[in-house]
């Protein structure tokens, strides 16, 4: 005997079997439209790609930038024809001062030699030279949290007016430029990645408005037969879904594969510039977040489309 | 179960495909509804599934006022009805197998009753042996017999059926009838629009004649109760 009606309030909505169906049906269409869903991909991947590029970029510098201020110095650099008591004047000076007392001294001799060590490319320039163009410096070592304490400031301007000094440097002054940078570095990212996600979103809803247009007759087999709106729009979610986050994971792959190749390549003839840039892969967290943002990309683009599409009355 | 009362449809200002109807259609009645082409059927019966919506009037399909309905609530009111396209609509990526098992995930049947209550809607239309097939392979007839088992694979309340038979030869006319008579034994409401006088004649149930969007004239059933063992449509069930 036939069902009497089932109010729809009494029934689920949508069949328990309904997921592994939204699946099968999402990869088989992607299946189906190959080229359009390897337009949708690639789009996300790239977009993911150069954010996750800016990322990188900034994370190791962010690194860098940790090393460095977790040894905060001051160099003060004396005049090269500086004599033994000016020498002995600013040692004086620093020992009595408990937050500069952490000091060493570095010699001539030792400042070319370590010049020659970083730069090994230059060391051929500096070999022709007659003199030796580095002068004698005390490193000073600061507790990161005296950086900007009134105290510190006001005994560098005293070393700065001391006979034999020539510079005072501190190294936060451009660990400050570079934490900068490296918030410059991110926002740029942020924002390019923002906008190529965008573009990426509208691409992946083109491609799903195409191939909704290919299943117009199925959309409306499917409705006249008791489909439900989620039941129809499940698979082209899920579809967006899928191609978000195989964007996503392509796009960390990528980068791994690139990073590895320049690290490989630059790393060991360049200087100890370059190897702030190679300090280490994304941490997980970001490669998930660079993942997941493909994924929320799919979805919402494939939710553009089906937003308004598949309501229409039939 | 079908009720009207003065339901007109016009599509535009000069297009009017129904004026005025009121008719009734009973819980368990075999139904045919005929007229000449462009009579208004089709418009009828898209009126019954709620494909469009009447200009003026009221119609209400199992106790439920479609004007009324939420758009929410239309697939659950769908699942209710067995529909018989005119042109099948079957899914041509689709095997026959899929066709029918798609309404069931439809119907939030369990995966693992598919197959059986496929195979077994396709062997009362005796096409059983055509699981795997796909429609574009198949012949015009054997295909409305899939459509006809997928409209009821789920003993629905209602079944109905744009021009079935159309384009078939009489003797797979009878066929087909057969088994909406069956439907109809089951307890389904069959209403059945064509313009087959013949069939109709050879049924002798109740007819509703459509002409020019109105209905002309209307043929109380002139059997009691249809006897699909003795051959209600000329032909004996086998």
């Amino acid at each position: 005997m036939p069902r009497e009606f089932v109010s729809p309030r009494n029934e689920p909505e949508t069949p328990s079997n309904t997921f592994s169906y939204f699946f099968r049906e999402a990869v088989r269409r992607i299946w189906v439209s190959k080229r359009n869903s390897f337009v949708a991909i690639a789009m996300i991947a790239i977009s993911l790609l150069i954010v996750g590029a800016f990322l990188l970029v900034a994370e190791n510098l962010g690194r860098a930038a940790a090393q460095w201020q977790g040894k905060s110095r001051i160099i003060v650099y004396l005049e090269p024809t500086v004599t033994p008591q000016q020498v002995q004047a600013v040692d004086t000076f620093l020992a009595a001062r408990p937050e500069l007392a952490r000091r060493r001294f570095v010699t001539r001799e030792e400042a070319l030699a370590r010049f020659k060590s970083y730069f090994a490319n230059l060391s051929e320039v500096v070999g022709q030279l007659d003199d030796n163009p580095f002068p004698p410096s005390y490193e000073v070592e600061v507790d990161p949290r005296l950086v900007q304490s009134r105290g510190l400031v006001n005994n560098i301007a005293l070393l700065r007016g001391m006979a034999g000094v020539e510079q005072v440097q501190y190294d936060w002054q451009w660990l400050m430029r570079l934490r900068r940078l490296v918030n410059i570095i991110n926002v740029i990212g942020l924002v390019a990645g923002g906008i190529l996600g965008i573009a990426a979103c509208f691409t992946i809803a083109n491609v799903i408005r195409l191939t909704m247009v290919l299943y117009r007759e199925e959309i409306e087999i499917m409705r006249l037969v008791g489909a439900t709106e989620r039941i129809i729009r499940g698979p082209f979610l899920i579809e967006g879904f899928l191609q978000g986050t195989i964007g996503g994971v392509l796009a960390v792959a990528l980068l791994f594969v690139l990073y590895e190749a320049a690290r490989r390549s630059l790393a060991p003839s360049s200087s100890i510039l370059w190897s702030f840039l190679f300090l280490g892969f994304l941490p997980w967290q970001k490669m998930a977040a660079l993942i997941v943002g493909g994924m929320l990309a799919g979805w919402f683009g494939s939710w553009l489309s089906v937003r308004g599409n598949t309501s229409d009355a039939t | 179960m079908i009720h009207f009362y003065h339901v007109t449809k016009r599509f535009d200002r000069y297009s009017t495909a129904l004026h005025d109807i009121t008719l009734h259609i009973e819980k368990g009645e075999f139904a045919f509804l005929t007229g000449p082409s462009g009579a208004g059927k089709s418009t009828l019966l898209k009126l019954i599934l709620r494909q469009i919506e009447p200009s003026e009037g009221q119609v209400v399909v199992n106790g439920r006022n479609l004007n009324a309905m939420k758009r929410t609530q239309l697939p659950f009111f769908r699942r209710e009805i067995g529909m018989v396209f005119q042109d099948f609509k079957l899914i041509d990526r689709m095997t026959v197998f899929e066709n029918l098992s798609f309404i069931l995930t439809v119907l939030n049947v369990p995966p693992k009753e598919h197959k059986k209550r496929t195979y077994q809607a396709l062997r009362n239309v005796n096409l059983h042996h055509k699981l795997n097939a796909y429609p574009q392979h198949l012949s015009g007839g054997e295909q409305q017999r899939v459509a006809i088992a997928r409209a009821l694979i789920n003993d629905p309340l209602m079944l109905i059926a744009d021009e079935p038979t159309g384009n078939l030869d009489p003797e797979l006319s009878q066929e087909i009838l057969q088994i909406f008579a069956e439907a109809n034994l089951r307890g389904s409401t069959v209403l059945l629009a064509t313009h087959d006088r013949e069939l109709i004649r050879a049924s002798g149930r109740r007819t509703i004649t459509l002409e020019h969007g109105r209905v002309v004239d209307e043929k109380a059933r002139t059997i009691e109760r249809p006897m699909v063992r003795e051959g209600l449509f000329g032909i004996g069930a086998s």
